[in-house]
Protein backbone atom coordinates (compact mmCIF):
# COMPACT_ATOMS: atom_id res chain seq x y z
CA UNK A 1 0.00 0.00 0.00
CA UNK A 2 1.33 3.30 -0.81
CA UNK A 3 0.03 6.75 -0.75
CA UNK A 4 0.42 10.17 -1.90
CA UNK A 5 -0.88 13.74 -1.96
CA UNK A 6 -0.60 16.07 -4.81
CA UNK A 7 -0.37 19.32 -5.05
CA UNK A 8 -2.56 22.10 -7.97
CA UNK A 9 0.66 22.58 -10.24
CA UNK A 10 1.18 18.45 -10.46
CA UNK A 11 -2.47 18.19 -11.33
CA UNK A 12 -2.88 20.67 -13.98
CA UNK A 13 0.20 19.29 -15.76
CA UNK A 14 -0.27 15.15 -15.52
CA UNK A 15 -3.95 15.44 -16.34
CA UNK A 16 -3.02 16.69 -19.67
CA UNK A 17 -0.70 13.41 -19.98
CA UNK A 18 -2.40 10.25 -22.34
CA UNK A 19 -1.06 8.17 -20.11
CA UNK A 20 -2.41 9.85 -16.75
CA UNK A 21 -3.96 7.14 -15.38
CA UNK A 22 -0.53 5.22 -14.51
CA UNK A 23 -0.58 7.06 -11.60
CA UNK A 24 -2.83 4.72 -9.83
CA UNK A 25 -0.65 2.13 -10.90
CA UNK A 26 1.98 3.27 -8.73
CA UNK A 27 -0.45 4.49 -5.60
CA UNK A 28 -2.82 2.80 -4.04
CA UNK A 29 -4.51 6.33 -3.14
CA UNK A 30 -3.64 9.70 -3.94
CA UNK A 31 -5.13 12.67 -1.58
CA UNK A 32 -6.19 15.95 -2.91
CA UNK A 33 -6.25 18.51 -0.24
CA UNK A 34 -9.63 20.70 -0.46
CA UNK A 35 -7.09 23.96 -0.67
CA UNK A 36 -6.18 22.11 -3.99
CA UNK A 37 -9.34 20.94 -5.39
CA UNK A 38 -11.00 24.81 -4.86
CA UNK A 39 -8.01 26.08 -7.26
CA UNK A 40 -9.03 23.95 -10.12
CA UNK A 41 -11.22 24.96 -12.98
CA UNK A 42 -11.02 24.45 -16.19
CA UNK A 43 -13.42 21.64 -17.37
CA UNK A 44 -11.09 18.96 -18.58
CA UNK A 45 -8.47 18.99 -15.24
CA UNK A 46 -12.00 19.03 -13.25
CA UNK A 47 -13.20 16.24 -15.63
CA UNK A 48 -10.22 14.17 -14.92
CA UNK A 49 -10.33 14.50 -10.99
CA UNK A 50 -14.06 14.36 -10.06
CA UNK A 51 -13.67 10.88 -12.57
CA UNK A 52 -10.54 9.59 -10.46
CA UNK A 53 -12.46 10.67 -7.05
CA UNK A 54 -15.50 8.58 -8.09
CA UNK A 55 -13.56 5.33 -9.30
CA UNK A 56 -11.62 5.70 -5.78
CA UNK A 57 -8.30 6.26 -7.25
CA UNK A 58 -7.91 9.79 -5.78
CA UNK A 59 -9.30 10.70 -2.37
CA UNK A 60 -10.33 13.83 -0.20
CA UNK A 61 -8.03 15.36 1.83
CA UNK A 62 -9.94 17.37 4.39
CA UNK A 63 -7.04 19.66 6.06
CA UNK A 64 -7.56 19.36 10.16
CA UNK A 65 -6.62 22.37 12.05
CA UNK A 66 -3.66 21.04 13.44
CA UNK A 67 -2.33 20.31 9.69
CA UNK A 68 -3.24 23.83 8.95
CA UNK A 69 -1.49 25.49 11.60
CA UNK A 70 1.64 23.66 10.69
CA UNK A 71 1.54 24.56 7.39
CA UNK A 72 0.51 28.35 7.88
CA UNK A 73 4.30 28.63 9.78
CA UNK A 74 5.96 26.41 7.08
CA UNK A 75 4.59 28.82 4.73
CA UNK A 76 5.74 31.86 6.71
CA UNK A 77 9.26 30.16 7.14
CA UNK A 78 9.86 29.83 3.45
CA UNK A 79 8.97 33.59 2.82
CA UNK A 80 11.53 34.74 6.32
CA UNK A 81 14.82 32.70 4.63
CA UNK A 82 16.78 34.92 1.57
CA UNK A 83 16.78 33.24 -1.95
CA UNK A 84 14.45 30.53 -0.83
CA UNK A 85 11.30 30.36 -3.23
CA UNK A 86 8.34 30.50 -0.67
CA UNK A 87 5.23 27.89 -0.81
CA UNK A 88 1.95 28.60 -0.10
CA UNK A 89 -0.75 27.09 1.63
CA UNK A 90 -1.47 24.27 -0.80
CA UNK A 91 1.69 22.76 -1.28
CA UNK A 92 2.87 23.75 2.25
CA UNK A 93 -0.73 21.02 3.43
CA UNK A 94 0.77 18.20 1.17
CA UNK A 95 4.72 18.83 2.96
CA UNK A 96 3.14 18.82 6.34
CA UNK A 97 0.84 15.86 5.46
CA UNK A 98 4.01 14.29 3.85
CA UNK A 99 5.76 14.50 7.18
CA UNK A 100 2.84 13.80 9.29
CA UNK A 101 1.83 10.55 7.35
CA UNK A 102 4.08 9.61 5.20
CA UNK A 103 2.71 10.28 1.90
CA UNK A 104 4.76 10.92 -1.08
CA UNK A 105 4.17 14.51 -1.87
CA UNK A 106 3.39 14.86 -6.24
CA UNK A 107 3.98 18.16 -7.10
CA UNK A 108 5.69 20.83 -10.07
CA UNK A 109 6.33 23.63 -7.69
CA UNK A 110 9.87 24.55 -6.67
CA UNK A 111 9.42 26.04 -3.47
CA UNK A 112 8.17 22.71 -2.18
CA UNK A 113 11.40 21.11 -3.61
CA UNK A 114 13.05 23.63 -1.96
CA UNK A 115 11.44 23.62 1.25
CA UNK A 116 11.64 19.82 1.35
CA UNK A 117 15.09 20.17 0.35
CA UNK A 118 16.46 22.64 2.84
CA UNK A 119 14.74 22.70 5.81
CA UNK A 120 15.31 19.82 8.21
CA UNK A 121 12.05 18.52 9.36
CA UNK A 122 10.89 17.99 5.77
CA UNK A 123 13.69 16.49 4.32
CA UNK A 124 12.60 12.91 5.34
CA UNK A 125 9.64 13.88 2.97
CA UNK A 126 9.65 12.13 -0.14
CA UNK A 127 8.52 14.78 -3.09
CA UNK A 128 8.12 13.43 -6.35
CA UNK A 129 7.93 15.44 -10.10
CA UNK A 130 6.24 14.57 -13.16
CA UNK A 131 10.02 13.24 -14.01
CA UNK A 132 10.70 10.83 -10.38
CA UNK A 133 6.68 9.49 -10.96
CA UNK A 134 7.78 9.02 -15.02
CA UNK A 135 11.06 7.18 -14.02
CA UNK A 136 9.45 4.63 -11.51
CA UNK A 137 6.71 3.71 -14.05
CA UNK A 138 9.50 3.20 -16.49
CA UNK A 139 11.46 1.70 -14.23
CA UNK A 140 8.97 -1.24 -13.04
CA UNK A 141 8.30 -1.23 -16.77
CA UNK A 142 4.37 -0.37 -16.11
CA UNK A 143 4.71 1.76 -19.78
CA UNK A 144 5.91 -0.79 -22.59
CA UNK A 145 8.93 -0.78 -23.66
CA UNK A 146 10.35 2.22 -25.76
CA UNK A 147 12.89 4.74 -25.65
CA UNK A 148 13.10 6.53 -22.04
CA UNK A 149 13.92 9.48 -23.72
CA UNK A 150 10.82 9.20 -25.85
CA UNK A 151 8.18 8.77 -23.01
CA UNK A 152 9.99 11.61 -21.55
CA UNK A 153 9.70 14.03 -24.62
CA UNK A 154 6.45 12.66 -24.95
CA UNK A 155 5.24 14.16 -21.62
CA UNK A 156 7.00 17.40 -22.22
CA UNK A 157 5.41 17.53 -25.65
CA UNK A 158 1.84 16.96 -24.49
CA UNK A 159 1.73 18.96 -21.41
CA UNK A 160 4.59 22.33 -22.19
CA UNK A 161 6.28 21.19 -19.30
CA UNK A 162 10.24 20.74 -19.41
CA UNK A 163 12.60 18.87 -17.28
CA UNK A 164 15.82 20.46 -16.31
CA UNK A 165 18.06 18.82 -18.99
CA UNK A 166 20.84 17.52 -16.23
CA UNK A 167 18.05 15.67 -14.24
CA UNK A 168 16.62 13.77 -17.24
CA UNK A 169 19.83 13.31 -18.82
CA UNK A 170 20.55 11.66 -15.20
CA UNK A 171 17.07 9.95 -15.26
CA UNK A 172 17.50 7.79 -18.57
CA UNK A 173 20.75 7.39 -18.06
CA UNK A 174 20.36 5.10 -14.89
CA UNK A 175 17.17 3.80 -16.40
CA UNK B 1 24.95 29.95 10.20
CA UNK B 2 24.04 27.55 7.67
CA UNK B 3 26.02 23.96 6.97
CA UNK B 4 28.03 23.92 4.20
CA UNK B 5 25.33 21.20 2.94
CA UNK B 6 22.83 23.88 3.20
CA UNK B 7 24.92 26.60 1.12
CA UNK B 8 25.43 23.80 -1.33
CA UNK B 9 22.08 22.75 -1.56
CA UNK B 10 21.02 25.97 -2.02
CA UNK B 11 23.16 26.99 -4.56
CA UNK B 12 22.04 24.49 -6.94
CA UNK B 13 18.98 25.96 -6.64
CA UNK B 14 19.82 29.39 -7.88
CA UNK B 15 21.58 28.03 -10.00
CA UNK B 16 18.47 26.28 -11.69
CA UNK B 17 16.35 29.05 -11.27
CA UNK B 18 18.71 31.07 -13.46
CA UNK B 19 19.09 28.22 -15.95
CA UNK B 20 15.07 28.00 -15.94
CA UNK B 21 14.43 31.88 -16.51
CA UNK B 22 16.81 31.83 -19.49
CA UNK B 23 14.77 29.49 -20.94
CA UNK B 24 11.62 31.22 -20.49
CA UNK B 25 12.81 34.27 -21.64
CA UNK B 26 14.30 32.36 -24.82
CA UNK B 27 11.14 30.36 -25.74
CA UNK B 28 8.16 32.93 -24.93
CA UNK B 29 6.17 33.89 -27.62
CA UNK B 30 6.75 38.20 -26.86
CA UNK B 31 4.21 38.99 -29.68
CA UNK B 32 1.78 37.19 -28.00
CA UNK B 33 2.61 38.59 -24.79
CA UNK B 34 3.19 42.03 -25.88
CA UNK B 35 -0.86 41.70 -26.97
CA UNK B 36 -2.14 40.58 -24.16
CA UNK B 37 -4.37 43.40 -21.93
CA UNK B 38 -1.65 45.36 -19.48
CA UNK B 39 -2.54 42.53 -16.19
CA UNK B 40 -2.12 40.15 -18.16
CA UNK B 41 1.14 41.03 -20.03
CA UNK B 42 1.87 41.98 -16.43
CA UNK B 43 1.67 38.59 -15.39
CA UNK B 44 3.17 36.78 -17.90
CA UNK B 45 6.16 38.74 -18.00
CA UNK B 46 6.70 38.10 -14.26
CA UNK B 47 5.73 34.59 -14.78
CA UNK B 48 9.04 34.88 -17.03
CA UNK B 49 11.00 36.60 -14.48
CA UNK B 50 10.07 33.95 -11.29
CA UNK B 51 8.28 30.58 -12.52
CA UNK B 52 5.64 31.65 -9.75
CA UNK B 53 2.57 30.39 -11.23
CA UNK B 54 0.48 30.93 -8.26
CA UNK B 55 1.20 34.78 -7.99
CA UNK B 56 1.09 35.31 -11.44
CA UNK B 57 -1.73 33.73 -11.82
CA UNK B 58 -3.59 36.05 -9.22
CA UNK B 59 -1.95 39.12 -10.92
CA UNK B 60 -3.94 37.74 -13.95
CA UNK B 61 -6.89 37.43 -12.18
CA UNK B 62 -7.64 33.91 -13.26
CA UNK B 63 -7.42 30.71 -11.90
CA UNK B 64 -3.99 28.66 -12.12
CA UNK B 65 -5.16 26.20 -14.62
CA UNK B 66 -6.37 28.93 -17.04
CA UNK B 67 -3.36 30.33 -16.12
CA UNK B 68 -1.60 27.25 -17.12
CA UNK B 69 -3.26 26.80 -20.42
CA UNK B 70 -2.50 30.88 -20.89
CA UNK B 71 1.01 30.09 -20.65
CA UNK B 72 1.17 26.86 -22.97
CA UNK B 73 -0.43 29.80 -25.76
CA UNK B 74 2.53 32.04 -24.69
CA UNK B 75 4.76 29.24 -25.46
CA UNK B 76 6.44 29.87 -21.98
CA UNK B 77 7.71 26.70 -20.68
CA UNK B 78 6.89 25.17 -16.88
CA UNK B 79 10.50 23.94 -15.87
CA UNK B 80 10.71 21.78 -12.97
Amino acid sequence: MSFAIADTCFLIDWSSWRRRNLLFRLFTTVFVPETVLREVESEDVVEWIAGSLASGNLSLFTETPDILGEARHLVERTRLIPRVRGVDIPEAVCLVAGRRRGYTVLTENRGALMAASLLEEYRGVKVWRALEIIYELLRRRLIPAESPAAVFKEYEKETGHIFPKGDLENAVRRL
Amino acid sequence: MQSEDYERKLARWIRLEEEARKIRRSEADWKFIEEQPARVKAALKYYVETGDIRTSSRMAEMSIDRFRKLLRQARIPVIV
